[in-house]
């Protein structure tokens, strides 16, 4: 099956260039949550902001409902606005492979990128880390470059007791996600916004992945937690 | 109910609107300061004006700098080798740069009072100085997953509200000067009128667009937004001082400088609502 490719930086198809994918499955996923856990460990992530996360939320009329989750995390995106949109270069696409990474020694801090992603992928790293040297710049998913160039998966995808998470080369049409891909029907976030993202989900309900019409009037309980987040953060 | 979500922060905070604000009258003072070598009535302000408009670039270049948190990398916008022209921030920083370079030159240039190189650098600064307006326009239109800033109407509403801003600040400067203020009340109604007819495309546009849009409308018209936007921004500081322009009080200085204050109110109301509202709703996706 070919593909549209509308921009130069895309992967999609390019000959002899690999472009990495996440499939996730969301019939799959239990919300266990040791993905979250996995990221955090492999890369210190520091308390308040996640590179990947999975919220849920609940659905039907008791007795009969159910926890609906969609772990995130960068898409990688095909046509990345936040690459776009970096005054310095600081944040950029590795052309084989499709990895969206940072230059942390760049960075300025102007947060462009952050406004930029639909999918509040990326955050602000704190001046202060207990074991890391990276501070006060801009950090997001890697997709696990280090350990995905050695031949590994991605932390979360090794971690993921329900085998939610498969990762490969969506170039190479004999891998898993790539038939995965071609033969269900799969979802993407946002895929108005023509970032063509590579994070690929399959039996994303709608009310996970649209705006809902609660974000006008949040429940009194979100509002509390909202806060206590932010003054956890702070 | 039991919803589980990671709650994100709005990336550009309140103070970014302060700074549009400052670089904007900046720009609108230069250039008022420019149209003094060709209009006699702008003659009086023709100093003020310009040095007001330096001490605010001033003022705004340290704002912009502080909002980085890698403030000493702010020389990295000027790397050659860094530069990415598909951001409009990169060229928000050299437009930035060159208008300090030559504010600076024409500061020399008004010393020496040489009428030519006077008249030159204040067409080479006002070109300059609206582009300011205009880039951070663009810096908020870019972002297409954004309700309100992903608009074509974003930089022309961003040198309307530079030109109205700067021209209620004008007001103070001209003092008692009645064909100056003349003059000023003249491009503060236009203008003002001009940022009104746009709100109005972009209250409707928003109303009317997809689902984040329209949650957006609501945020800026009732809901945590509305008293800014709405009650400061639109009411008290955009349809006020029209009304009060075109009425007899309205001609005479103390009208013009009653309008002039609720302008500036609104200047930063609008300018605040616009920048928080286009980031309210994804803080919950
Ligand atoms: S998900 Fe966001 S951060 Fe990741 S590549 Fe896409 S736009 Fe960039
Ligand atoms: S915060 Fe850093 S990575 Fe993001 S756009 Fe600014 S300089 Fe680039």
């Amino acid at each position: 099956m070919s593909e549209l490719r509308l921009s130069s930086i895309e992967t999609r198809g390019v000959p002899g260039k690999k472009r990495y994918a996440m499939v996730i499955d969301l019939r799959r996923c239990i919300g266990c949550d040791a993905c979250m856990v996995a990221c955090k460990a492999e890369y210190d992530v520091p308390l308040g902001v996640w590179r990947t996360w999975v919220p849920y939320r609940v659905v039907g009329t008791y007795p009969n409902v159910r926890k609906q989750f969609l772990p995130r995390l960068c898409n990688h995106c095909d046509d990345p606005p936040c690459v776009r949109s970096c005054p310095v270069g600081a944040t950029y696409k590795v052309e084989d492979g499709g990895f969206v990474l940072q230059h942390y020694d760049r960075c300025i801090g102007c947060k462009a990128c952050m406004a930029s992603c639909p999918y509040n992928a990326r955050f602000l790293l704190p001046k202060n880390r207990t074991s890391t040297d990276i501070t006060g710049v801009v950090d997001k998913c890697t997709f696990c470059h280090h350990r995905v160039v050695q031949g590994m998966a991605p932390a979360c995808v090794q971690t993921c007791i329900g085998r939610a998470r498969i990762f490969g080369d969506l170039n190479d049409p004999s891998s898993e996600v790539a038939r995965l891909v071609a033969t269900l029907p799969t979802q993407v976030l946002r895929p108005e916004e023509g970032t063509k993202p590579n994070v690929f989900y399959i039996g994303a309900d709608r009310n996970l992945t649209e705006h809902g019409r609660a974000v006008y009037n949040p429940p009194e309980v979100l509002e509390r937690d909202r806060q206590a987040f932010d003054n956890h953060k702070a | 109910m039991g919803d589980f979500n990671i709650f994100h922060q709005m990336p550009w905070s309140g103070s970014y609107a302060i700074y549009f604000f400052v670089i904007g009258i900046s720009a609108a003072l230069f250039f008022f300061s420019t149209l003094s070598w060709y209009q006699a009535e702008f003659k009086p302000i023709r100093a003020s004006a310009f040095y007001l408009s330096f001490l605010l670039l001033g003022l705004g270049g340290l704002l912009l700098i502080g909002d980085l948190t890698q403030p000493g990398r702010f020389l990295n916008i000027l790397n050659p080798a860094y530069l990415n022209f598909a951001s409009p921030l990169a060229w928000g920083g050299l437009n930035l740069i060159s208008f300090g370079l030559v504010s600076v030159a024409y500061f020399f240039m008004l010393r020496s009072n040489n009428e030519p190189t006077g008249r030159l650098l204040g067409v080479i600064g006002s070109l300059l100085a609206v582009g300011l307006p205009i880039y951070t326009g663009f810096d908020l239109t870019v972002h297409q997953n954004r309700p309100v800033w992903n608009s074509p109407l974003m930089p022309v509403l961003f040198v309307a509200l530079s030109l109205v801003s700067g021209a209620a600040v004008a007001s103070f400067l001209a003092g008692k000067n009645e064909q100056l203020q003349v003059m000023l009340r003249r491009f503060m109604l236009w203008s003002a009128g001009g940022v009104g007819a746009m709100l109005i495309s972009l209250l409707g546009t928003t109303a009317y667009g997809g689902v984040g849009a329209e949650q957006t409308f609501m945020f800026l018209t009732s809901g945590a937004l509305g008293g800014i936007f709405i009650g400061l921004g639109i009411l008290l500081g955009t349809a006020a001082p029209i009304a009060l322009l075109v009425t007899p009080f309205g001609h005479r200085q103390t009208g013009i400088l009653s309008a002039a204050v609720l302008i500036l109110v609104g200047g930063m109301a609008l300018r605040y609502a616009i920048l928080i509202g286009g980031q309210i709703v994804q803080t919950y996706f």
